[in-house]
């Protein structure tokens, strides 16, 4: 049950993006704000710190060949950027201490990291034209807080579910 | 300070950077057809996509309902005032309509730009990482969608078709920073031609180009979508024009016109297939030669 249970996550969140993403751009005083929503790698950086890293980049790397085919058409791109995440969450999780709020912290900035990659990205292959200073008050900023919601409310959950996990296979070890 | 990579693990990068930049560069080149793999995915993930896309379209109607029932009152009275100025308007209207069709069968005319079959979709996704203003819609290839098609809401036209796959379909949206995407567009009730060329995100409006410089355009005069591009049906509404000026070499108008369909929580959306003949004229690829002369 829950051996399964993890993977499952994975793929239930990759579907809700796009449907969160369905409200955004919101519009307050006449300015838009985009929303990105991030579930999935906020996800993956959870099971890498946790669990394992190995099993966070493969399903960094199926979901991120899911997500290049089926939205963006560049295949490659998150293929590439969600293990990469990955990766740095686990090189930087060996040098602090492994609280849930750091883990929040860090995943919050890894978003940001996302983010910041993928903008570089998008304006190197003039998908979009704005400016830095745009991109940071009109992007990052409203996914940064839109995603620690996101992080707040669920934090605690995948923990919990990963823990279980955990001690489940240790258990299966003995 | 541990070592971060070792030798393994840097030929391991190597190596991924390399096929990401393949792979990369292979579906830039030809962004135009999807690949059979790529059809594939996104059908089942499409129908995955649908399975939880539907129930969040229902709960949010639910909630615009309640919505709704709380601002019945002021709406009431609103429409009431409203519905006098219908009536005599639904009165000349049919009859408008019916002269119109005896003047087409008096000539003889039986090809109709503005005729069209409409197919009715379920927005199913819109692409997580906004930068390209794309939405994925339930119907594809079976329902007879083709590429270049007409996307309308009942507000007005939001963009075409730019892939089709079996069951699914991507629509490219009109406040997309593309500057291939074009619609051929008309001024309502006059012969001023013009194309929608471009979004200026700032103002969140649509710009008209090329707009010959001896019509007058005129602030708040409606523009359509002309059927002169070739794909698109005629009489489509795009928005409203807010102001006009010159271009950056003086020799055409340029107007700038407020969308009257709005691109955020779209749900269900309608494709216009048009019934006369259709030719790759400016609204699909067929301005390649029309490249050089871009101003800005």
């Amino acid at each position: 049950m829950i051996r399964s249970i993890i993977p499952l996550i994975a793929v239930f969140l990759f579907f809700l993006e796009p449907v969160f993403s369905l409200f955004s751009p919101i519009d307050i005083g006449g300015d838009g704000y985009t929303l990105v929503p991030r579930f999935v790698i906020v996800y993956l950086i959870f099971i890498a710190v946790y669990y394992s890293r190995q099993r966070a980049i493969v399903y960094g790397i199926i979901l991120g060949l899911l997500y290049d085919m089926y939205h963006i058409d560049i295949i490659g791109l998150y293929a590439f950027l969600y293990p990469l995440i990955c990766y740095i969450a686990t090189l930087i999780i060996r040098q602090i201490h492994r609280h849930i709020v750091t883990v929040m912290f860090l995943a919050l900035f890894l978003v940001m990291i996302l983010e910041l990659l993928s903008y570089f990205f998008a304006s190197l292959i003039s998908l979009t034209s704005i400016g830095l200073d745009e991109f940071i008050a009109a992007r990052l900023v409203p996914t940064i807080i839109a995603n620690s919601i996101f992080v707040g409310m669920f934090g605690w959950l995948f923990k919990n579910l990963i823990y279980k996990r955990v001690v489940q296979r240790q258990g299966e070890t003995l | 300070m541990p070592r971060f990579f070792s030798n393994k693990r840097l030929i391991l990068l190597l190596v991924g950077v390399i096929v990401l930049v393949a792979l990369i560069s292979f579906s830039l080149k030809d962004r135009q057809n999807a690949s059979l793999p790529e059809q594939v995915v996104k059908d089942v993930v499409g129908f995955g996509q649908s399975l939880f896309s539907k129930p969040a379209h229902y709960i949010t109607n639910l909630i615009g309902n309640v919505d709704g029932i709380l601002n019945t009152y002021e709406e009431n009275k609103h429409l009431k005032v409203r519905l006098s100025e219908y009536a005599s308007g639904q009165a000349e209207l049919t009859d408008i309509k019916s002269e119109n069709k005896r003047l087409l069968e008096l000539l003889g005319k039986k090809d109709d730009l503005r005729a069209f079959a409409p197919v009715q979709a379920t927005v199913i996704s819109r692409n997580p990482d906004q930068w390209e203003e794309k939405i994925i819609i339930d119907k594809g290839e079976e329902h007879g969608i083709k590429k270049n098609m007409a996307v309308v809401t009942a507000g007005g036209l939001i963009g075409k078709i730019v892939l089709v796959t079996p069951f699914t379909s991507t629509v490219e949206l009109l406040s997309t920073e593309n500057r291939n995407f074009r619609v051929a567009a008309v001024i309502s009730g006059e012969k001023t031609f013009g194309l929608i060329e471009g979004y200026d995100r700032k103002r969140s409006e649509l710009i008209m180009k090329r707009i010959d410089s001896s019509f007058e355009v005129k602030v708040g005069q409606k523009v359509i979508s002309s059927g002169l591009g070739g794909i698109f049906p005629k009489g489509l509404l795009i928005g409203e024009v807010t102001e006009v000026s010159t271009d950056d070499y003086g020799l055409t108008k340029l107007a700038y016109i407020r969308p009257a369909a709005e691109f955020s929580m779209l749900d269900h959306v309608i494709i216009a297939k048009r019934s006369s003949t259709s030719v790759d004229g400016t609204d699909g690829e067929g301005t390649a030669d029309t490249e050089g002369e871009e101003g800005s």
